[in-house]
C-alpha cells in the first residue's frame, strides 16, 4: 500500500478523504454486509422450511437420540470449538505471532473438515434409511427436501469456508495476506457457526422421535 | 478472494494496455458502467421488438410476422403466434425489461459510471468485484436468451414465474421444460451479480468520499444509488434462494411450490405438500423492493438534473433524502399488495394495504417537492430537463392508480386486468426509462466527450412523451372495462368492442417504437460526429463536471478533490458565475449550504 | 485500530466463558427438546436460546461489541428489520394443510 490516496483499507490519511462512518476497513465492511445479506438468505430458506412444516400434517420425526442427536451434539461441539480456535488464530495474528495464528487457523480448518465429514456421514445414513429429496419412509416427502436444502446450503458454506481459510492461511504465511484478511474471513467462519445455531434447534430438535 | 486484498493496491495512473484489459475485462468503473448501459440497450431493443410482436398479434391475429417462424417452428408456425408463444414472448419481454433494463441501466449503469466520480473517488472500492458483477450479469443474460433457442422455446409463466406453472416442468406447456429452468438459473445468476454490485456500491459510498464530501453533501443521484444498493443487498438475497428452490422443484423432484393432487393435462403430478403461495411470498418479498430498485435511481437522477436546469436547489435537500429512505424501508412492508387475489390470508390483505397507502406519502412528498421547486423557477429547457419533467408526469399519472390498487376490495376487480398493466408500465416502466433518457442526454457529453443533438433530442422527447401516454393511458380504461391481461386474443364476447382501443394502442406502440430510432441515431451519430463537449456544458456544480469530458482514466488525475459546498449551489448572487462548483473554495453566504 | 488493542488487553478468559456459554445453551436446547411442552412454547424457547447464542457469537467472537456503536446499530437494525418484515409469510402457513387453503377449517 504505497500510495496514500487510495488506501481504502486501514489507516485513512488525514485530510485526503472523509473518514468512514464505521471506522473499519472497507473489506471488513463488505464482509459484514455480505453477512447481513447471507443471513437474509438463510432466513428465507429456514422460513420456507418452517412454512411448509407447519402446514404439513404428516411431518416425520426421524431423529432418535442415538445416533442422530448425539451426532448433532458432537457436530455442534466441533463447530463452536472451531469458532473459538479461529478467534485464537485471529488474536495471535493481531499480536504478530504468525506461526501461532497459522496453527490455530489450520486447527479451525481441520475442525471444519471433520464437521463436513460427520455431516456427510449423517446424510449417507439418512439416505441409507430411504430418505430422498422427495420421499421418505415416514411421512411427508417435504422433509427430505427441506432437510437437505437447509443443511446443504449450510454445508456448502462450511466447505467454502474451509477452502477460503486454507487459501488465506497459506497466503498469510507467504505474506500475501495480512492479519486483517484473516480476521475478515474469521468473521465469515463465525457466521457459519452462527447459522448452525439456528439449524440445530429448528431442523433437528423439532423433529426428534418421541417415546409416545 | 484475491481481489478483496488487492483492491486496496489498485492504483494505476496509466490505463492498462491492450483491448481486452481496456474494454472487455476492464476494472475501470467507467467502462463497466458503459458495459451495463450497452447490455441494457441490447435488452431494451430485444424487449421492445417482443412487445411489438405481441401487440401486432393481439389486434391482427392472422398477420404473419416475417422471420418469426424461423425462430420457433412450433411457437409461430408460418409467423403466426400461437397463444402459448404469446405468453412466452410476454415472459421474455417482462424479464428482460425488469431485470436487464430497469435494474441494469439506471442503477448499475449510471451508478457505476458516476457514483465514484460524484464522491470524488478514483474508482469503486473493489474494482475486481465490479468487473465480476458485470460479467455475472452478462452470463445471466446469455442464459436467459438461450431459452429462445432450446427445446420448445422460452418459458410462459410470466416475469413473476408463478408456481405451480413454473414448477411442474414440461407438462405445463411449451417452454416449461428447459426454458423455465434456464429462466430460474439466469435469475439466480443475476441475483449474484446484483449482490456483488450492491456490496461494492455501499462500501464505495461509505468509504471513498473525498475530503469535505460529507453524506449530506452527496448529490441526490449518489444518494439514490446508495439507497438502491441497500435495498438490493437484502431483496436479491431472498430471490436467490427462491430460485434455487424452484430449480430443485423442477430438476430434483422436490415439491416446495407444488401442492398435492395437482392434475395437469389429465395427469396427476407426482408431487405433494408444497405451497404455491410460498413462491409468491418469496418472490414478492423481492419483487416489491425490486420495483423501487428500478425507480429510486431515476428519482435521484431526475432531481439532480432538474436542480441544474432550475438553477436553484430543491425546496429541501434533506426531505428528498428522507423520503427516499422512507420509501426504501416501506418497500419491505407492502409486498403482499401483489397477492390480494392469490388466496392469501384475507387478514394479511389488510395488513399489507395499510403500509401500501402509507408509501404513497413519501412518494407524494417527493412529487410535491419537485413541483414546488419548479414553481416560479426559470427552467432551462433542454432535452434532459424535458425528460425529467416527463418522468414526473409519468410517475404521477401511473402512481395515482396505485391508490386504487392498494385497496383489496378494488384490487379484486382490477388485479387481472389491463389496469395493472397500465399502472406499472407508467410508474415503473416508462418513468424509469424517462429517467434513463434524461440521464443519457445529461451525461452523454461527459461520458463520450461529445454533445448530443438537442433538436433531435427534443423531437425525440415530444414524440415519445405523447406516444407513451397514448399507449399506456388507455390501458387503464381497458382495465376498468374488465379487459383481462395475459390473453393472446380478444376474439369473442364482451372484449370485441374494445378491439378499437387495442388497435389504437398497437399503432401508438409501433409509432413510439419507431421514434426510438431517432434516439439511436442521435446516440450513435453524436458518439462519432457530435460537437466536442466542454468540461462543463450545463454549468453544473457537482464533481463530475470538474474534469475533462470524457474523464481521464483515473478520474481526478491522481489528486483528491476537496469539497467545500453541497452539490447544489446555484443562483448564487455575487459569485463569479451564478453557481459555485462543489470543489471551489469560494466563500458563499448561502443559507442552504449543507455541512 | 482500537479493536486490535482491545484484543490484546481483553484476555482470553472472557472469550472462553462465551465459548462455554454457547455450548451450555446448546445443551440446554437439547434438554428442552425432550420436554413435553406445547410446540409453540418449544419453538419460542428454542428461538430465544438460539438468539442468545447468536448474540454472544456476534458480539464477542465477531467483536461487534467493541466496534463503533453505530456499526452495531446499523447492522442489527437492517437485519432485524428485514427479517421481521419477512414474518408476514406465516399467516398463510397457519391456514394451509398440505398446501390446501382453509383445509383446517373443513
Ligand atoms: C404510489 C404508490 C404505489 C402504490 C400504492 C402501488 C400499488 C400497487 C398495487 C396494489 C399493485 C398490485 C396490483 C395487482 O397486481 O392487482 C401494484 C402493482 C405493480 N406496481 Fe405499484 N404501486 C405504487 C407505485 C409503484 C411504483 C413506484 C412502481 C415501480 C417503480 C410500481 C410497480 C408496480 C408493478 C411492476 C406492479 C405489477 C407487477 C405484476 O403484476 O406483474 N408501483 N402496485
Ligand atoms: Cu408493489
Amino acid at each position: 500500500m504505497s500510495h496514500a490516496n487510495v488506501s481504502i483499507a486501514t489507516p485513512q490519511p488525514v485530510g485526503v478523504m472523509e473518514s468512514s462512518p464505521f471506522s473499519i476497513p472497507s473489506k471488513k465492511l463488505v464482509m459484514w454486509l455480505f453477512i447481513v445479506s447471507d443471513a437474509v438468505t438463510f432466513t428465507a430458506v429456514l422460513f420456507a422450511y418452517g412454512y411448509l412444516r407447519n402446514a404439513t400434517p404428516n411431518w416425520p420425526h426421524p431423529f432418535r437420540f442415538s445416533p442422530s442427536i448425539i451426532n448433532v451434539m458432537v457436530m455442534t461441539f466441533i463447530l463452536v470449538t472451531s469458532s473459538f480456535t479461529m478467534l485464537l488464530g485471529v488474536r495471535a495474528a493481531k499480536e504478530g505471532n504468525k506461526s501461532k495464528a497459522i496453527l490455530w487457523t489450520f486447527v479451525t480448518v481441520a475442525a471444519g473438515l471433520v464437521f463436513a465429514l460427520l455431516h456427510i456421514r449423517e446424510w449417507m445414513g439418512l439416505i441409507g434409511e430411504g430418505v430422498r429429496l422427495f420421499q421418505n419412509p415416514w411421512g411427508s416427502g417435504l422433509f427430505g427436501a427441506s432437510f437437505f436444502s437447509v443443511t446443504g446450503l449450510h454445508l456448502l458454506h462450511v466447505i467454502g469456508g474451509v477452502a477460503v481459510l486454507t487459501v488465506v492461511a497459506l497466503g498469510y504465511k507467504r505474506g500475501r495476506y495480512n492479519s486483517d484478511d484473516l480476521e475478515i474471513w474469521g468473521l465469515y467462519w463465525h457466521f457459519v457457526d452462527l447459522v448452525w445455531m439456528f439449524v440445530v434447534p429448528f431442523v433437528y430438535l423439532l423433529n426428534i422421535t418421541r417415546a409416545s | 478472494m484475491h481481489d478483496m486484498s488487492h483492491a486496496t493496491e489498485h492504483h494505476a495512473h496509466t490505463p492498462p494496455q491492450g483491448f481486452i484489459r481496456n474494454y472487455v475485462f476492464s476494472l475501470d468503473h467507467k467502462v463497466i458502467g458503459k458495459q451495463y448501459y450497452g447490455l441494457g440497450l441490447v435488452a431494451v431493443i430485444t424487449g421492445m421488438v417482443l412487445s411489438w410482436i405481441m401487440r401486432i398479434h393481439l389486434v391482427w391475429p392472422n398477420f404473419a410476422i416475417p422471420g418469426l417462424g424461423l425462430l420457433s417452428k412450433a411457437g409461430a408456425p408460418g409467423g403466426i403466434v400461437t397463444p402459448e408463444y404469446y405468453l412466452q414472448l410476454m415472459t421474455m419481454h417482462g424479464t428482460l425489461m425488469v431485470f436487464f433494463v430497469l435494474t441494469n441501466v439506471p442503477f448499475a449503469g449510471f451508478g457505476n459510471y458516476f457514483l465514484p466520480i460524484q464522491i470524488g473517488a478514483e474508482d469503486m472500492a473493489f474494482p475486481r468485484f465490479n468487473m465480476m458483477s458485470f460479467w455475472t450479469t452478462f452470463v445471466a443474460f446469455l442464459v436467459l436468451i438461450a431459452a429462445f433457442f432450446v427445446g420448445d422455446g422460452p418459458p410462459l409463466a410470466g416475469w413473476t414465474s408463478y408456481a405451480p406453472l413454473s414448477a411442474v416442468g414440461g407438462a405445463a406447456g411449451p417452454g416449461e421444460a428447459t426454458g423455465q429452468t434456464l429462466w430460474a438459473i439466469s435469475i439466480a445468476i443475476f441475483c449474484i451479480g446484483q449482490l456483488l454490485g450492491s456490496l461494492n456500491f455501499i462500501s464505495t459510498t461509505l468509504d471513498l468520499r473525498t475530503k469535505g464530501m460529507t453524506l449530506w453533501r452527496m448529490p441526490l443521484s449518489t444518494w439514490s444509488w446508495f439507497i438502491t444498493s441497500c435495498i438490493g443487498l437484502t431483496a436479491f438475497a431472498v430471490l436467490l434462494p427462491a430460485c434455487i428452490l424452484l430449480i430443485l422443484d423442477r430438476t430434483a423432484g422436490t415439491s416446495f411450490f407444488i401442492p398435492s393432487g395437482l392434475v395437469i393435462n389429465d395427469k396427476l403430478q407426482p408431487h405433494s405438500g408444497g405451497s404455491t403461495l410460498l413462491w409468491q411470498h418469496l418472490f414478492w418479498f423481492f419483487g416489491h423492493p425490486e420495483v423501487y430498485i428500478a425507480i429510486v435511481p431515476a428519482m435521484g437522477i431526475v432531481s439532480h438534473i432538474l436542480i441544474n436546469s432550475m438553477r436553484r436547489p430543491m425546496l429541501s435537500h434533506r426531505v428528498i433524502i428522507y423520503s427516499l429512505l422512507a420509501i426504501g424501508f416501506l418497500s419491505y412492508m407492502v409486498y403482499g399488495h401483489h397477492m390480494f387475489v392469490s388466496g392469501m390470508n384475507p387478514f394479511s390483505s389488510l395488513a399489507f394495504s395499510f403500509p401500501t397507502l402509507l408509501i404513497t406519502i413519501p412518494s407524494t412528498v417527493l412529487v410535491l417537492i419537485w413541483i414546488g421547486s419548479l414553481y416560479g423557477s426559470k427552467l432551462r429547457i433542454t432535452t434532459a430537463s424535458l425528460f425529467a419533467l416527463g418522468f414526473i408526469s409519468m410517475f404521477v399519472s401511473g402512481g395515482v392508480s396505485g391508490f386504487f390498487l392498494a385497496q383489496p376490495s378494488l384490487d379484486i376487480y382490477l388485479h387481472a386486468t389491463y389496469f395493472v398493466v397500465g399502472h406499472f408500465h407508467m410508474v415503473m416502466g416508462v418513468a424509469a426509462i424517462f429517467g434513463m433518457f434524461a440521464g443519457t442526454y445529461f451525461w452523454f457529453p461527459k461520458m463520450f466527450g461529445r454533445m448530443m443533438n438537442e433538436t433531435l433530442g427534443r423531437v425525440h422527447f415530444w414524440l415519445t412523451f405523447v406516444g407513451t401516454y397514448c399507449i399506456f393511458m388507455p390501458f387503464h380504461y381497458l382495465g376498468l372495462a374488465a379487459n383481462v391481461r395475459r390473453y393472446s386474443a380478444f376474439v369473442d364476447d364482451y372484449l370485441q368492442p374494445l378491439l378499437g382501443v387495442h388497435k389504437f394502442i398497437t399503432i401508438a406502440a409501433l409509432f413510439t417504437g419507431a421514434v426510438q430510432l431517432i434516439f439511436l441515431y442521435n446516440l450513435i451519430h453524436s458518439r462519432f460526429r457530435g460537437a466536442l463537449a466542454p468540461a462543463n456544458p450545463w454549468e453544473a456544480t457537482s464533481l463530475e463536471w470538474t474534469m475533462p469530458s470524457p474523464p481521464p482514466f483515473d478520474n481526478f488525475g491522481g489528486r483528491h478533490p476537496v469539497v467545500y459546498h453541497d452539490p447544489y449551489q446555484y443562483g448564487i448572487e455575487g459569485a463569479t458565475n451564478d453557481y459555485v462548483m462543489q470543489d471551489s473554495p469560494e466563500e458563499i453566504k448561502s443559507v442552504r449550504d449543507e455541512r | 485500530m482500537k479493536t486490535a488493542e482491545e484484543h490484546k488487553t481483553g484476555g482470553i478468559t472472557k472469550y472462553f466463558v462465551v465459548y462455554l456459554a454457547i455450548l451450555v445453551i446448546a445443551g440446554l436446547q437439547i434438554v428442552i427438546a425432550y420436554q413435553n411442552i406445547d410446540p409453540s412454547q418449544m419453538i419460542f424457547r428454542m428461538f430465544a436460546l438460539a438468539a442468545i447464542q447468536a448474540g454472544l457469537a456476534i458480539m464477542f467472537f465477531m467483536h461487534l461489541w467493541t466496534e463503533k456503536r453505530v456499526l452495531m446499530l446499523t447492522l442489527a437494525f437492517a437485519t432485524i428489520f428485514v427479517i421481521t418484515t419477512m414474518n408476514m409469510i406465516w399467516t398463510d402457513s397457519f391456514r394451509l394443510l398440505g398446501g390446501v387453503p382453509f383445509a383446517k377449517y373443513q
